[in-house]
């Protein structure tokens, strides 16, 4: 249990935001002790909930003053324990900071508050045209505040790349409540560092964003979905290649495996795809309609090249949504299986999926644990799953094993502990699989000058203890 | 003084370093260096900076964009051009790793023999190295179709002002592992760090590469199209308004990129949403188009660049009017008009003054790219709120100061300030 919060502090906060949006009733701070990755568990001090930036500003202060941590937090979707309230801190969450500031479609912006939701956006922006682009399978509940903590990744990545690409500008809080306004689409990004890329993707450790300027893109006029299935993964891995050497891009390149297709189509979510398969890959091309049946058609042959036992193109939205389904609910159906699921992420080098999907599955045999893949294989980001019971305590040591040597397989072929979930309190431990202690003092400097005293969202990213230098 | 150049000279193989006749040859804004280095690994480069004590280091890759740096004596160049080479390209695998000193033109050859290729298209671009292209950030119109090349480097390794060797980032697209030092380091000229080697995302060539051209006896005739172009439904690949064109007056170049079918359907579209025709080029003649734009109004003995957001763009264009004989070079979709200049204007530093604030008025900037140090000098802005956060910056990567070089950033956000001024 944390420390209570000193009544003093409380006071001033109940000030500040209104008695009503200052949370320190034990029960309802529940809801606060961990976010989508609910391995860990830890309730804050206190919640408060500020309405605006000049509110987060005082609360900043207030907290800073009593020199007690501070961890931001969006909608709690995050899956690397980012926004647990560890050192005793009070969570500051965005809940009330919905208002989208400005809806600019002649210069193809936005810019809004930190708790407008992913998909709200692109909703709002649909009237002109518009849409924003990156969209985290969380989208209808992450926050645009957590998804440039994160640099929130998604199945289109590949085409249309992750949050950074689409973030101009960013008015940021620090610790002890100055304000900073960072970049801008008017300013030339070429005159100065870009501390807007930098600031994206700290992981609430460097500062809190209060107002997020978003570039928006013009819908595709079109969109093609093909579903292929394969006899065996490699079959689908090898469909891939043979797509992206085709010179196409497509917007999506999702690969479900024969354990995940087994699941969905045992459960409530069942999309029809054929239980004796041993891959399904889901191909999406966008863009202007004249080019996408060739496109598709190309891509068509691909699988059937790589072995596709049958290949499926979505003619109409509902069908799409079908076609979609299996990998939408391959993460949710897995609760039937078995009471606990690790989803892992990390990045490899696309050309070395086979191999690493393949020494994945043997790491699983051998720990005698249920793995299957979902996965982009577009930009190689895998997220292996682990199936287990959390009461049973000498599986949760063969998970954690089983991560560890799942992440050095990953970094070993060239890739990275985590491609879009970050590294929160959840990863610190890998984070020596792919820096050295140069690099981890390096970041620890660049987090110092942002975060002097250490009270924005302690004990994530770096492992302890990383000196900087 | 000697001493510390010749202790720089010592940390490296003798064959790493050039002869005296030769360091005129090398002068920066008509500085001669001290010594010229051109370090054959990593190691040296490290050695290199180890060694620098009261003295300046300067970094230059294709030395295609050093028109507004003055270094500070004594300074030593340090050349990447040994550093050359690509470390890792698997074609299946969209990503390169090559080092720092790796011309753009040469990277070009083998990205192209397996139909890709990376769409950034800066000046000079044949020229430049892509330690080069990623410490400059290396600005193009391209940004718009593909984003920008900050966008597409996953990852560097760089040695920092005191020789640290740091491997940040990496070679797949997706990484959130850390601390995104690599936006950080891209675009900051050599100032935090000595880049050696970088990986980046490349793309597969489009089918079909076409501009669509409108002209005009003057660029102003042509803004009604060029916003329109900015707020179609068609994203092109680039959208650039120049002028003069070779023969006189103004052209708008919209590109598209695509397959066949979709390029002539986003024209039919562009022309719908514009109301008017435009004239399709392909090929050779495409080709030659768009390297006449992108080199356009960049070798000028002064060049400033001006930004607002894109729907300012008459207004910035105004800006640029006050500018005596200029050739200008607007990007369309960003709404910043690079402005050349055939001669120092009489007055520079005032009119220079007058635009800056002209565009802060429009809510957006002035950067010098290339001008006399008293030119440049003159568009620093004054310290703001980042002032101190780029000071940690700065100090946390290369704390003797050795890499910084004044003129590296003028105008723009953050001039030359900071802990070591």
């Amino acid at each position: 249990m944390s420390q209570p919060l000193p009544e003093k502090v409380a006071r001033r906060l109940r000030h500040v935001v209104g008695g009503d949006h200052v949370i320190t009733d034990p029960d309802r701070l529940l809801v606060y002790e961990s976010d989508g990755l609910t391995a860990y568990k830890l309730p804050p001090r206190a919640v408060v909930l500020p309405a605006d930036h000049d509110e987060v500003v005082e609360v900043v202060k207030v907290l800073h003053q009593a020199s007690i941590p501070v961890v931001a937090r969006g909608s709690g979707t995050g899956l690397s324990g980012g926004a647990l309230a560890a050192h005793d801190a009070v969570i500051v969450g965005t809940a009330r900071m919905r208002r989208i500031l400005a809806l600019d479609a002649a210069n193809r912006l936005a810019r809004v508050e930190p708790g407008v939701l992913n998909a709200q956006l692109s909703e709002a922006a649909r009237p002109h045209g518009l849409y924003y682009a990156p969209d985290p399978s969380s989208q209808t509940t992450c926050t645009l505040g957590g998804n440039v903590a994160e640099n929130s990744g998604g199945p289109h990545c590949l085409k249309y790349g992750v949050t950074t690409r689409y973030v101009t500008g960013l008015k940021v809080v620090l610790s002890d409540g100055r304000v900073l306004d960072l970049g801008g689409a008017a300013r030339d990004p070429e005159g100065a560092y870009d501390l807007v890329g930098l600031f994206v993707g700290s992981e609430g450790c460097f500062g809190i964003a209060t107002e997020i300027e978003v570039r928006l893109l013009p819908l595709p006029e079109g969109v093609r979905t093909l579903l292929g299935i394969f006899e065996t993964l490699e079959d689908a891995a090898r469909a891939v290649t043979a797509i992206v050497g085709e010179g196409l891009l497509p917007a999506a390149l999702e690969i479900i495996d024969g354990a995940s297709i087994k699941a969905v189509e045992a459960s409530a979510y069942a999309a029809g795809y054929p239980t004796d398969a041993g891959a399904a890959l889901v191909v999406e091309f966008d863009g202007t309609d004249a080019g996408l049946d060739a496109a598709a058609a190309r891509a068509e042959a691909c699988c059937r090249e790589a072995g596709a036992r049958d290949v499926h193109r979505a003619t109409d939205e509902a069908e799409r949504t079908r076609l979609w389904q299996g990998r939408k609910k391959a993460f949710g159906v897995m609760g039937r299986i078995a009471p606990d699921l690790l989803v892992q992420d990390a990045t490899v080098p696309r050309t070395r999926l086979p191999d690493v999907l393949h020494r994945i599955m043997q790491i699983g045999e051998r720990y005698g644990l249920h793995v299957s893949n979902v996965f982009h294989a577009g930009d190689g980001n895998l997220h292996p799953k682990l199936l287990f019971d959390r009461r049973d305590a000498e599986t949760l040591a063969k998970v954690e094993a089983a991560s560890k040597e799942i992440m050095a397989v990953c970094v070993e072929a060239g890739g990275t502990i985590t491609g879009e979930h970050g590294v929160g309190i959840d990863k610190r431990g890998y984070m020596t699989l792919v820096y050295g202690p140069d690099e981890l003092a390096a970041m620890a400097a660049v987090r110092d000058v942002w975060n002097p005293d250490g009270l924005l969202n302690p004990g994530k990213v770096l492992p302890d203890p990383v000196e900087s230098r | 003084m000697s001493t510390a150049v010749d202790a720089i000279r010592a940390s490296v193989d003798p064959r790493a370093v050039a002869p005296e006749h030769e360091l005129e040859r090398w002068s920066v804004g008509d500085v001669v260096p001290a010594a010229v280095l051109t370090p054959g690994s990593v190691d040296e480069v490290s050695a290199l900076l180890r060694a620098a004590h009261d003295v300046r280091v300067l970094p230059l890759g294709g030395r295609t964009h050093l028109a507004a740096i003055r270094p500070r004596e004594p300074f030593v160049v340090l050349s990447t051009r040994r550093l050359t080479g690509v470390e890792i390209y698997e074609p299946g695998d969209l990503t390169l790793t090559a080092t720092a000193g790796s011309t753009f033109s040469s990277l070009s050859e083998t990205l192209a023999a397996h139909g890709q290729w990376l769409p950034c298209d800066p000046p000079r671009a044949p020229e430049r190295t892509l330690g080069g292209m990623v410490a400059t950030g290396a600005a193009s119109p391209l940004w718009a179709g593909y984003g920008a090349l900050r966008d597409h480097v996953l990852g560097v390794t760089i040695v920092t002002g005191d020789g640290r060797v740091l491997k940040l980032g990496g070679r797949v697209m997706k990484n959130v592992a850390g601390f995104d030092l690599v936006r950080l380091i891209v675009g900051s000229r050599g100032t935090l760090g000595v880049v050696v080697s970088a990986s980046v995302r490349v793309f597969p060539t489009p089918a079909v590469d076409r501009s669509l051209v409108l002209r005009a006896p003057r660029a102003e005739a042509l803004l009604t199209a060029a916003r329109a172009v900015g707020t179609a439904p068609v994203m092109p690949a680039s959208a650039v308004l120049a002028e003069p064109e070779p023969g006189g007056g103004a052209a708008l170049v919209v590109r598209l990129h695509g397959a066949e079918g979709a390029v002539d359907a986003d024209q039919s579209r562009l022309e719908r949403h514009v109301g008017t025709t435009f004239e399709p080029v392909e090929g050779a003649a495409a080709l030659s188009l768009s390297h006449h734009m992108r080199d356009h109004a960049f070798e000028q003995p002064m060049v400033l660049r001006l930004a607002a957001l894109p729907s300012r763009l008459a207004d910035v264009m105004g800006v640029a009017r006050t500018l005596p004989h200029a050739a200008i070079l607007a990007d369309v979709m960003a709404g910043r008009v690079r402005v050349g200049m055939p001669a120092v204007p009489p007055r520079a530093v005032e009119s220079v003054r007058a635009c800056r604030d002209a565009m802060r008025g429009l809510g957006g900037t002035l950067v010098v790219e290339a001008a006399p140090a008293d030119v440049a000098a003159a568009a620093a802005p004054p310290p703001d709120e980042t002032t101190g956060l780029v000071s940690g910056l700065r100090a946390s990567l290369d704390p003797r100061g050795t890499l910084w070089n004044p003129g590296a950033f003028s105008g723009g956000r953050h001039g030359p300030i900071g802990v070591h001024e």
